[in-house]
């Protein structure tokens, strides 16, 4: 786990370097791992905000979007990947290989989200929390809705 | 206006449910399209549509002579007599009634299979426990794809009305709005009374109340299951 864990930071850090090194296979595991933890968190965040709110808890899923978020995904959106198997057949829309510019503001707002998200989940401030968990989920929609395939 | 009489064409409660159902209809579309934070009243919003649903199949029955699905219900028969120009009678054209049912039936789907929904991100329809992950993706795909027909309907329903209006010079829009419609034929809607009403709106919120799931059993508090502290 630790050895995979840090060949993605690796793989982040050195995204345009080590792109080749990334096998399809693995990249697109990865990144269904990311996404499937990013889908614990906003599950536990809205739990959260639903039922008795816990600051900690809120600020540790908080943490995972924005770490995952800041880790540079699109490292593991390598050439080929817009198609095979990671965990299951990726769902991702060849567009968003294409799509330079358009994925890259969806990506930004994705990670200002996550910023916003973290730092008022460090806050407490429940009604705000709840603000930005919404618009979180709206950069996630906004991604889900043009380059995902529907199931 | 020689010859005209005025008849009440629809009941007050046929018209709430209508023009409850159109602002409805476009804050589903706006909170189901810009998603987010606003997901969570497109499911709220979704319940209100199926209360109004229920209200209106039980009104399809039990309310006034025009709201009645027996009475407009559209056969071959008066669809032909329609097309050749010889049917004239207040309520629903026969055209103009299979597009009432067209989006009844259409609505309900989009009702139904969203309670069972989810959103891929945190939220879920009311009912997503009874079903499970696998029913509720499929049925997320069918909400996502049928409402493009829904939208359809509903443009074709509105152009309908436009063409009415300035083309055949009969405006549909007053009577939605005030009840009663200048006629040369036919007699005021009967029925539909208090009792009938209660019914209907007892069992619209009956069902919502089915809906909204919260007759479901709590999960587990906290408490009760045991994880390890890191």
């Amino acid at each position: 786990m630790k050895t995979k864990f840090a060949l993605a930071l690796l793989a982040a850090t050195l995204a345009t370097g080590a792109q080749a090194q990334v096998k399809v296979e693995d990249a697109i595991k990865w990144r269904q791992s990311a996404y499937g933890a990013m889908g614990w968190s906003m599950a536990r965040i809205k739990a959260n905000i639903d039922g008795t709110y816990n600051k900690d808890e809120v600020i540790k899923s908080a943490n995972v979007i924005q770490a995952i978020a800041n880790s540079g995904m699109g490292a593991l959106y390598v050439p080929g990947s817009d198609k095979g198997k990671g965990w299951a057949d990726t769902r991702v829309k060849p567009a968003l290989f294409t799509d330079g510019p358009k994925v890259g503001k969806i990506a930004g707002d994705f990670n200002a989200a996550a910023n916003e998200m973290a730092k008022v989940a460090a806050s407490g401030d429940v009604a705000a929390v709840k603000e930005a968990f919404g618009k979180l989920g709206g950069t996630c929609k906004a991604c889900h809705d043009d380059y995902r395939t529907k199931q | 206006m020689n010859g005209k009489k005025r008849i009440l064409v629809w009941d007050l409660p046929t018209r709430v449910f209508h023009w409850l159902l159109v602002v409805a209809m476009v804050g589903l579309v706006v909170t189901g399209k810009i998603g987010g934070g606003l997901i969570e009243w497109h499911g709220r919003i979704g319940l209100l549509v199926l209360g109004l649903l229920v209200f209106r199949l039980v009104w399809g029955v039990a309310g006034s002579t025009y709201a009645r699905f027996g009475q407009f219900f559209p056969t071959p028969a008066k669809i032909a007599a329609y097309l050749k120009g010889d049917w004239h009678a207040p309520g629903h054209n026969p055209l103009g009634a299979l597009s009432v049912f067209a989006l009844l039936a259409a609505t309900l789907f989009q009702a139904l299979t969203g309670l069972i929904a989810n959103d891929d991100i945190a939220f879920v329809g009311p009912l997503y426990e009874l079903v499970g992950r696998d029913l509720s993706n499929l049925a997320t795909g069918w909400h996502r794809l049928a409402v493009n027909l829904l939208i359809a309907l509903v443009v074709l329903h509105v152009a309908a009305i436009i063409f009415y209006v300035r083309v055949k010079k009969d405006d549909l829009v007053k009577p939605m709005v005030r009840g009663w419609k200048e006629v040369e034929a036919g007699e005021s809607a009967l029925g539909g009374g208090l009792l009938a009403l209660i019914v209907a709106v007892m069992l619209a919120l009956a069902a919502v109340y089915a809906a909204s799931g919260v007759w479901l059993p709590e999960p587990p508090p906290p408490a009760a299951v045991q994880t390890p502290a890191w």
